[in-house]
């Protein structure tokens, strides 16, 4: 029997899927991607190094902050350069506004439908109208963050070389910091609803990758954890491997031969004993035991990470707002006239995983990138699970269009971002 | 009572934010979809496709043969079509590699097997197929989307003023950018935008295209004294959405 899916719906960016089942076992599973190359890694090469982050933010524009951050951040590793603490707690936040816009939309909008057999939103909407009403809200908070840190709530403005051109208003960030402390209530109370979701029942090993920090919650910087060992974002890289997909426009990346899992539920993994006080109430609610081989809890760790931000978001505005910003825009002279040590690594957890920037930079100019995406990540990983789907709770018994509904449910429990994938 | 207009909102090659702009308008967009009827929203459902619609609203760019056929099928079925975004009004940053030399070449560094591979040249949706209406910007500007939106689903066809984004920016008569010597392409580009890149203090670097009627040699020697580039320099400012051809076609239109 052959299972086809011709538009996977609800993902960011378009895929297909196919796989073969012989005497009940799942072969050959393969996610076809669709979109256009638009050669990012080549249209840069050449081009002076302040424009990389403006341009590369939009690969995606469900995720544009991480893109544009991490970029700023390979350049600053090339040159050596420290953004000044409030110009990175700004960034931070703008992180946190991303992560939670994102995920909010992902969580109710592309994967809850699956929970209840819906093939609309708007039966969705129709179903949970005040549940609705509380999604909407909490992803506004999450682009209110990025457009008063940033600028704008899709392809950020205001990140430059070195810090940011231009503070936020102080007015801003305070109206800000009520409006998450009223909404953070809400967030608890959407993820106890995911919490007594039932999820697929489904195991398969992995490797679960993400920074890790040890003062905190790690999204912006740190080192790369795996399993028990932490290196650094570029051991990292030299232990990976990207290669072509059998859909050749986009890549696959295994570590050390294997495939591996990035994303929230890597980083509940790897990082749980520092998330926030409620965020932590809600995981020992959900009675979840570590490891959790489950890629459907994908979408129960966002929405826990959802909480965390809130709260990690209220921490930094309190914070920042017990007196003036002020921030000095720093000024191309200034870092272009350093010593570059040639290769700049950036890494930053994007809202599917960790996002890699790899540059090599000559007097101000790019001179090669290569940019990897949590998506080209996962996909090996998602492959892997598809491969094994027939060990799935109940899978026998299934007729193939709901075995159909249970592989999108899984892609999308995933999260993957096609247009991320392809670049 | 009036049926409720059959709407579509598609995809081609490109970030998906235009679309993003449109979901983060948030309960507006909500109570919106209630006045319609949602022919294709892929974002939202996976209902089996409609015969027609009455509006199509397309953003990206064809890129693959699949997405060149769609575009023409999508076309075909509907009565109104607007392009959506930089990349379908101007091309996009995925236009950036036409104006680099060699596509081919750039293909095989990225891809070490480059087959089954598609690479054209990038072509804007009007390029392929009638358009009706086009609403530009990297990202749209929510606000402006509505509005015409509203005015589409009532069967009125607005059309987007021709004037310079310096006429919406807050720093048109005091730290104007080009006058403190960064490279903004304000003076030539299309507004509606309200300039929300000089408000945080980043140049504008025409990602609407150009307005009509331009001075492309006045605006070339603003940039070089003013904001000392030189020629190669301005070129890639203009390549960065795909609008430098639209550029040299606005000039003194």
């Amino acid at each position: 029997m052959k299972i086809r899916i011709d538009h996977i719906a609800k993902i960011e960016g378009h895929a297909s899927f196919t796989a073969d089942i012989v005497q009940g076992d799942v072969k050959a599973a393969k996610i076809k991607i669709e979109e256009g190359a638009r050669l990012f890694e080549g249209i840069l090469k050449g081009r002076n190094g302040e424009e990389m982050p403006e341009i590369v933010s939009r690969i995606c524009g469900i995720c544009p902050v991480v893109h544009n951050l991490t970029a700023f951040k390979a350049i600053e590793n090339a040159y050596g350069l420290a953004p000044d603490e409030t110009s990175t707690l700004l960034r931070k936040l703008m992180m946190l506004g991303q992560i939670i816009n994102s995920h909010s939309l992902h969580l109710f909008f592309f994967s809850l439908s699956d929970f209840f057999g819906f093939k609309t939103d708007l039966q969705l909407i129709n179903a949970y109208p005040e549940k609705t009403h509380d999604a909407t809200k909490i992803r506004d908070i999450g682009n209110k963050i990025v457009e008063v840190v940033g600028g704008r709530s899709i392809h950020p403005l205001t990140p430059t070389v070195g810090g940011l051109r231009q503070a936020p208003k102080l007015e801003e960030l305070k109206g800000l910091l009520n409006d998450c402390k009223n909404i953070l209530p809400l967030t608890i109370k959407l993820g106890e609803f995911f919490i007594n979701l039932k999820y697929p029942d489904f195991h398969r090993e992995t490797t679960f990758v993400s920074l890790t920090s040890p003062d905190e919650y790690a999204i912006y910087d740190g080192l790369m954890k795996v399993e028990k060992s932490t290196v650094s974002p570029k051991e990292f890289l030299t232990m990976t491997k990207e290669f072509q997909g059998p859909d050749k426009v986009a890549k696959r990346v295994k570590f050390v031969n294997k495939s591996y899992m990035v994303g929230a539920l890597a980083r509940l993994h790897n990082n749980a004993d520092k998330l926030n006080p409620e965020a932590k109430k809600l995981l020992e609610k959900s009675h979840l035991k570590f490891p959790i081989y489950n890629p459907f809890y994908n979408i129960l760790a966002q929405a826990i990470e959802v909480i965390h931000c809130f709260e990690e978001t209220i921490k930094l505005l309190e914070l920042i707002t017990t007196g003036p910003i002020k921030i000095i825009e720093p000024k191309i002279e200034y870092w272009r006239g350093l010593p570059a040590g040639r290769q700049g690594i950036g890494a930053i957890e994007a809202p599917r995983g960790t996002l890699f920037y790899d540059i090599k930079v000559k007097e101000g100019i790019i001179e090669d990138i290569n940019i990897i995406t949590p998506t080209a990540q996962n996909l090996a990983n998602l492959e892997d699970d598809l491969e094994e789907f027939e060990h799935l709770g109940g899978f026998s018994a299934l007729s193939k269009e709901q075995r159909a509904d249970k592989i999108k449910m899984l892609i999308r429990a995933y999260d993957p971002c096609v247009t991320c994938a392809v670049h | 009572m009036k049926k409720k207009p059959v709407i579509a909102i598609l995809s081609l090659t490109c970030c998906e934010g235009c679309q993003v702009a449109i979901f983060d308008l948030g309960e507006r967009f909500l109570e919106f979809l209630t006045k319609v009827n949602i022919g294709d929203f892929r974002l939202t459902e996976e209902l089996p496709d409609v015969d027609k619609y009455d509006i199509a609203i397309v953003e990206g760019t064809a890129i693959t043969k699949e997405q060149k056929r769609r575009l023409k099928i999508i076309r075909k079925k509907s009565k109104i079509l607007i392009a959506l975004g930089a990349c379908a009004c101007v091309g996009g940053p995925q236009e950036i590699k036409d104006y680099r030399g060699n596509k081919n070449r750039m293909l095989r560094q990225i891809y070490p097997n480059i087959r089954g591979i598609d690479n054209p040249n990038v072509k804007s949706v009007k390029e392929m197929v009638k358009v009706d209406l086009e609403i530009p910007g990297c990202p749209i500007n929510k606000e402006e989307f509505f509005e015409i939106i509203n005015k589409v689903i009532k069967g009125k066809i607005p059309k987007i003023e021709q004037k310079p984004v310096c006429e919406e920016c807050p720093r048109k008569n005091k730290n104007c950018l080009l006058l403190l010597g960064k490279p903004c392409l304000g003076a030539i580009s299309l507004a509606g935008c309200g300039a929300p890149c000089p408000k945080s203090n980043f140049p504008c670097d025409g990602c609407r295209g150009p307005r009509k009627g331009i001075n492309l040699n006045a605006m070339k020697k603003a940039l070089k004294i003013k904001a000392g580039l030189n020629d190669k320099e301005i070129e890639m400012i203009m390549e960065r959405f795909g609008e430098k051809n639209e550029i040299l076609k606005a000039n003194k239109l």
